[in-house]
């Protein structure tokens, strides 16, 4: 990225997502007069969860606007706006929709500084937010961080947490270098996170992956929401079993740390990814191929991966809880892979819907 | 280079571009040229027409049919050329071939393979330009298949909503690749045009860089004083085939009479005597240009992973 990076200090306190959310549009906007906020109800009363809410009302209608359904016609207009000097901003309420955008994004965002010899940058960011749980179905629920992530020139990033979205969206803004996709998780909006992060390794650039916690035993690699289950799994795993999990947060689907990644499982010999979308063709493939490619011989075991069934989403509960992974699974997937064997003998998490227990798990984490 | 009037100086700026497609039909099949080439040849008025009226802060943005609107807003013709060879020292560093042209330095903003797709950019750039306050506007250029695209619809109704500082530029030529208008559209081009609200005219005359620059200098008035978006549909005629340096009017998907009925009005034909004497520092600079090509290295390999994100 070639900008060197630099953790703020910052008192600590506990905030939301949502709240991290909102204070990073409202500082942007605040700070740079190129910033703009364009997207679908950005300035209604419900403000894209709460994370834009009431900042037409300050910075005016000019800088934090709604727009047509033309998800394609306004990431081109926002990618016109970045080469007339603005920083844009753009929402989309469901990554879903940004689908609708695939052309402007693959074929003119990742490519307009490569395609025209580097003579333009294309500093944006496009948030979108990944839905989940309550009948959302198969086009609400999309988790399609492999899909950019596999076009060169796309930089695609997934906070999990309020310090992931205070620091990455502020470098990322402040710096005003590339065209950034983010996939925010609607689940993660009413979880508050003590900060800053007690983070063990931050990465050098503000686009790398980030070691959330130390293990011998197990490696895993999780994306968005699924580094808080790996979390929670693993403080299980400590002290049911004794299995110590690292824990690294992949943070930036586009830009792995590799040598933390491939550092990790030299140490623990075992790999389990975790992602919130399909495993196939996915980064949950990536991550294995990184492995495969770079290091092999360090597997003990083979790789686990874990991810959606490789199916659209369904809306009956009952099919939606076994669409997705469970803590109950993921623990269960750890213990095997740091046992070596099915009947493990360690107790599991009570099996519950994860959508439940974020629901009134505010947290602070 | 001096001229008798404005009218000798926009033909000059024509011919110039005429007499560089030509070169690069002659020299294509040598192979030196490793792009899929899109001629303007019969369309060049229309770019050089276009371009007359705007300041160099404007901007302009292309499709992949763009050698005539890059020259109109003033890119280096030496940097087209290895551009075009592949060269280091083309306009993208051989990175762009022939279909993506640009030239920021003079406001030629890009241009895309994929039709209509740099509409939005253009209304994206009018729409920044509005905010900082720069007085400049923006042109997007696209052809009569780029009105069926979705994303041609949305920048329409987005420039007409906020009133944003920018020409639609349409060049009519009633050919998508073969296929003709009346096989892909159910409306009328300006009319339709029109029902955004937008001040739409049409220019039949897409033949004569002068009374496209009229038409276009009337627009660009309106555009600087804040009237909103304007829309231009010029008639025009594209005399090679779609992609590529030759002739196909022996298939017969378009009739030969109809080109010859536009070659009848091409000022270029009618006026050679007068232009005569434009011809040696023409011929001059191409061969300059393609000498300046011939001699660029080659990027080198350090450039294939440069400047990806």
């Amino acid at each position: 990225m070639g900008f060197a990076y630099r953790i703020e200090e910052r008192p600590e306190e506990i905030i939301t997502y949502r709240d991290a959310l909102w204070r990073t549009m409202h500082d942007a906007l605040a700070r740079d007069p190129d910033v703009i906020i364009m997207g679908q109800g950005v300035d209604d009363h419900k403000g894209i969860f709460g994370s834009t809410t009431g900042l037409a009302e300050t910075f005016g209608r000019e800088r934090v606007f709604d727009v047509p359904l033309a998800e394609d016609g306004m990431t081109g207009v926002a990618l016109g706006a970045a080469l007339g000097g603005l920083y844009p901003i753009q929402t989309h309420i469901r990554c879903d929709f940004a689908l609708l955008a695939i052309n402007q994004l693959v074929n003119m965002v990742a490519k307009y500084r490569y395609m025209f010899g580097g003579r333009f940058r294309v500093p944006m960011l496009v948030r979108t937010v990944i839905g989940r749980s309550w009948g959302q179905g198969a086009q609400h629920s999309q988790s399609p961080q492999a899909l950019f992530a596999h076009v060169p020139g796309l930089t695609v990033v997934l906070p999990s947490s309020a310090d992931s979205i205070l620091e990455t969206y502020g470098t990322l803004i402040s710096r005003r270098q590339v065209p950034v996709v983010s996939l925010e998780h609607r689940l993660l909006y009413d979880v508050a996170f003590r900060i800053p992060v007690p983070a063990l390794e931050w990465p050098q650039a503000p686009l790398g992956s980030i070691l959330r916690r130390r293990g011998r035993h197990v490696t895993v690699v999780a994306t968005s929401i699924l580094v808080l289950e790996a979390l929670r799994a693993a403080e299980h795993l400590s002290q049911a079993a004794g299995i110590e999990v690292e824990v690294i947060d992949l943070h930036c689907a586009s830009h792995p740390d590799r040598e933390m990644i491939l550092a990790s499982v030299a140490r623990t010999g075992r790999l389990l990814v975790a992602d919130t979308s399909w495993c196939a063709y996915g980064v949950a493939a990536e991550i294995c191929r990184l492995v495969c490619e770079h290091d092999p011989s360090a597997l003990r075991a083979p790789v686990v991966t874990i991810g959606m069934a490789a199916a659209p989403c369904p809306t009956a509960k009952t099919l939606e809880d076994l669409y997705y992974p469970s803590l109950h699974r993921l623990t269960d997937e750890i213990a095997v892979l740091a046992r070596g064997r099915a009947k493990h003998g360690v107790e599991l998490p009570a099996e519950a819907s994860m959508a439940d227990v974020y629901k009134k798990f505010k947290g602070p984490f | 280079m001096t001229f008798a009037d404005e009218r000798e100086q926009l033909l000059y700026a024509t011919l110039r571009i005429r007499r560089v497609e030509e070169h690069i039909a002659r020299i294509y099949p040598d192979d030196c040229i490793q792009s899929p080439v899109h001629l303007s040849l019969g369309q060049e008025a229309v770019a050089v027409g276009t371009c007359a009226p705007l300041a160099r802060t404007d901007m302009v943005f292309g499709t992949y049919r763009s050698h005539a609107f890059y020259l109109a807003k003033g890119g280096s013709l030496r940097e087209m050329m290895a551009e075009l060879f592949g060269k280091a020292t083309g306009c993208a560093g051989g990175k762009a071939g022939s279909m993506h042209l640009t030239a920021p330095e003079v406001g030629f903003m890009g241009s895309s393979a994929v039709v209509a797709s740099t509409i939005p950019n253009a209304v994206g750039a009018a729409f920044a330009a509005r905010r900082r306050r720069t007085n400049a506007i923006v042109v997007g250029v696209f052809g009569d298949g780029a009105t069926e695209e979705g994303v041609y619809h949305e920048s329409l109704n987005f420039a007409a909503l906020h009133r944003l500082p920018v020409l639609f530029l349409c060049e009519n030529n009633e050919f998508a690749v073969h296929s003709p208008r009346s096989a892909r559209q159910s409306y009328d081009i300006t009319e339709h045009a029109r029902s955004f609200g937008i001040a739409a005219k049409r220019c039949g005359a897409g033949f004569d860089p002068e009374v496209v620059r009229d038409a276009v200098a009337e627009a660009v008035l309106a555009l600087r004083s804040g009237a909103g978006p304007r829309f231009i549909e010029c008639a025009t005629y594209r005399y090679a085939e779609h992609v590529g340096i030759g002739d196909d009017h022996q298939i017969g998907y378009r009739p030969l009479a109809t080109c010859n009925e536009w070659r009848a009005r091409d000022p270029l034909l009618n006026s050679r005597a007068c232009l005569e004497r434009f011809e040696a520092p023409i011929a001059a600079e191409i061969e300059d240009a393609v000498a300046f090509a011939e001699a660029s290295p080659w990027p080198t390999p350090d450039a294939l992973l440069r400047d990806v994100a």
